[in-house]
């Protein structure tokens, strides 16, 4: 039973199929049909989970439960793609779980869209680095600065 | 032959909590400042100094910024509780 940081080789195929998109609202797509952006979920996992690499989807198994936590946890906002240089990469507004009382070691974010073949796909695992705890408070998780060395995606 | 190397990377989220109570106005402002602005470990020093000098700038800014909201917020709340007909909430609302 482990939590490692890592993107979803799944999620790195499903890129290559089109199967996600980023965009916060309407945008990107294909060449032909302008899509609109898929809605993505950070879930909280106990220490007994096993999230990795080979991580394809959400699953409710060693989910986290507690005051004010929802099974499935929270939407996330999503920021537009961008480029620096040449690297690419996406960026999430923080998400806090507000009064709550939980417990987590690491966190999954997914695609919850929907649509066949990209719901509820994985897109990465997350390790805390040790049990966060809140009681009756916020619980939040802060993505890094969206920059070409530190946002949470990115593809160099 | 011709290869491309295409690399992917997760950047490393840090989690805060908090016990019986919300983030304080200090926590939040050093969070937006952090994602303001980040500097190089590996700028020259004084490019370093300067940057670390406008950090700090951004940081009072910013709290004050989140003070002066908070305060106008529970102004908009006070009101709201006086006119539903509960003065005894907004007074405490007001006192905090």
């Amino acid at each position: 039973m482990a939590i490692t940081t890592s993107m979803a080789t799944s999620f790195k195929s499903e890129l290559l199929q089109g199967i996600h998109n980023f965009h916060n609202g309407s945008g990107g797509g294909t060449t032909t049909t302008t899509g609109t952006g898929n809605t993505f979920k950070i879930a909280l996992y106990t220490s007994s989970a096993t999230l990795a690499a080979s991580t394809t989807a959400y699953a409710t198994t060693n989910e986290v439960s507690g005051t004010n936590y929802t099974a499935g946890g929270n939407t996330l906002t999503n920021v537009d793609p961008s480029a620096s240089g040449t690297t690419a990469l996406t960026d999430f507004a923080d998400s806090t779980w507000s009064t709550a009382t939980v417990t987590a070691r690491g966190a999954l974010i997914y695609n919850s869209s929907t649509t066949a073949g990209s719901a509820n796909r994985a897109v990465c695992a997350l390790d805390f680095g040790g049990d966060k705890t809140s009681t009756a408070g916020d619980f939040t998780v802060q993505f890094p600065a969206a920059d070409a060395s530190n946002a949470i995606i990115r593809i160099a | 032959m011709i290869k491309l190397a295409v690399e992917s990377n997760i950047g490393e989220v840090v989690v805060q909590t908090t016990t019986n109570r919300g983030f304080s106005p200090e926590e939040l402002a050093q969070r937006a400042t952090d994602q303001i602005v980040t500097v190089s470990s590996e700028a020259e020093p004084i490019v370093r100094q300067q940057a670390e000098a406008f950090k700090s700038r951004i940081y009072h800014v910013v709290l004050g910024i989140i003070n002066q909201a908070i305060k106008s917020d529970r102004t908009t709340l006070c009101n709201e509780f006086v006119q539903q007909g509960h003065p005894d909430i907004a007074d405490i609302l007001r006192r905090l």
